[in-house]
């Protein structure tokens, strides 16, 4: 016969450190999970996304119109341009995220953060596909290349908009530096004026003091005046 | 982000007439105001697509309208630049450089840079034509922004305008980085040369 009384001490045995290895890698499931949801997400909201939804769940009120379909499509797109952005964030961070991590550069947090976002980013993917080829057959084949040229696209527009916005400073600027120049140009010319200025001064000086030098200072007067009335044109010109 | 089955309801309004999206909440947060706005313009833009649908087309095959007319634009500029009617080229150009940006989105970015790449290249010319240096340095800036690889001309308009203005140093650094992209390009060389002479002759 089994001696059932003696038999069930093991059993117990078993029982006791099975059901408690249970309850410990329960809980310790339990509080990792908690953990990672606790990390702060890799993205801020998806606004896009929220309006899209939100749009979605509109209860339209009685005699008001139903959010036409082309509204959905439009926001799904708009949906689709950020999830692009997204998806090329993580793609560039993805490689240094893992070399750093090697390293020991990162924290493993860090590292927690990055797989969920990229594990969300891969539903929302989907959810998008699946959306789109709800409004229009095969739309989820393309949808996403659109929305990526629309960011290529806008990405252009915003860069040649900023160069094109320095082009009236760069103008004035250029004007100034222009007048400059010319009022330069201008001070030189009265400088190289200026000594045929003295000299005629000088004139009664000189002649004060001998016939000689009068002389010689006469002949470089009319010398002196060509030049001026050849400038002169020149002034009026600029 | 949240997890996926869940997302923030906004408080949205829809304009019954002008099927305009709005938001109640008042004030609106900035970054929803901005969205919104450009929901609307994508909104317009996607009215007048048409595909059965009603969803745009995939990137290629491109509308053959849109480049049509951006051609033929280009086409009277050139006309116009050849009688030497500068201004006149400038505002065809400038017409089809605005053409070209107001391609819907989801048409090819690519085919985007190479058209507004050449039509400011075109624009720098007849601006520096004009003696318009700041604003041909600008273009062709813009020019060699949308096309780095092969655009020899726009990388040396831009430099023989900052050679114009005086400002040597800013060309000689751009005439060095032009040559990265088109190193056996005789007249970047022979522009870099020139530069480097008036530098010296400064100098001295």
């Amino acid at each position: 016969m089994v001696d059932w009384v003696t038999l069930s001490i093991p059993f117990a045995y078993l029982g006791i450190l099975v059901g408690s290895l249970a309850v410990f890698s329960s809980l310790y499931r339990k509080n990792k999970a908690a953990k990672a949801a606790n990390l702060a997400p890799w993205f801020s909201a998806h606004l896009p996304r929220d309006i899209y939804l939100s749009l979605l769940h509109i209860d339209p009120e009685p005699g008001q119109p139903k959010i036409p379909d082309s509204i959905l499509k439009a926001a799904l797109l708009r949906r689709a341009t950020e999830d692009i952005h997204r998806i090329v964030q993580i793609r560039n961070a993805k490689q240094a995220l893992q070399v750093l991590l090697q390293r020991g550069s990162v924290g493993d947090d860090l590292w927690q953060r990055f797989q969920r976002a990229e594990k969300e980013i891969e539903e929302e993917l989907r959810d998008v596909v699946q959306e789109a080829n709800a409004f229009a057959p095969n739309w989820g084949q393309t949808i996403f290349q659109s929305a990526s040229e629309m960011a290529q696209n806008a990405h252009i527009r915003e860069s040649l908009s900023e160069l094109q916005a320095t082009a009236q400073s760069e103008k004035e600027w250029w004007e100034k530096r222009k007048a400059e120049i010319q009022s330069e140009f201008m001070k030189e010319l009265d400088e190289e004026k200026k000594p045929a200025g003295v000299v005629t001064p000088a004139k009664p000086m000189s002649k004060a003091d001998t016939d000689d030098d009068a002389v010689m200072v006469e002949a470089g007067g009319p010398a002196s005046t060509p030049g001026k009335g050849k400038k002169k044109p020149q002034k009026g010109k600029q | 982000m949240e997890s996926p089955d869940t997302f923030t309801l906004l408080p949205l309004h829809m304009d019954p007439t002008t099927k305009t999206i709005s938001s109640t909440q008042n004030p609106v947060p900035h970054a929803l105001e901005a969205e919104l706005a450009s929901l609307n313009t994508l909104h317009r833009s996607l009215l007048s697509v048409d595909t059965p649908t009603g969803t745009p087309p995939p990137p290629v095959p491109v509308n053959p309208k849109r480049s049509a007319q951006i051609t033929k634009l280009r086409e009277s500029g050139n006309n116009e630049f050849r009688k030497s009617n500068y201004a006149m080229a400038i505002r065809m150009y400038s017409l089809a450089i605005e053409m070209a940006l107001g391609r819907p989105g989801w048409e090819p970015s690519g085919l985007v840079r190479e058209e507004v790449s050449g039509l400011y290249a075109n624009r720098a010319q007849a601006n520096m034509a004009l003696g318009n240096w700041a604003e041909g340095a600008v273009d062709a800036e813009c020019s060699v922004e949308m096309k780095k690889v092969g655009n020899a001309k726009g990388w040396w308009r831009r430099g023989r305008c900052l050679l114009e203005m005086g400002r040597l140093e800013e060309g000689l650094e751009w005439v060095g980085k032009a040559l990265e992209f088109e190193a056996s390009e005789g007249d970047l060389l022979g522009l870099k040369r020139e530069i480097e002479t008036k530098i010296a002759q400064r100098k001295r």
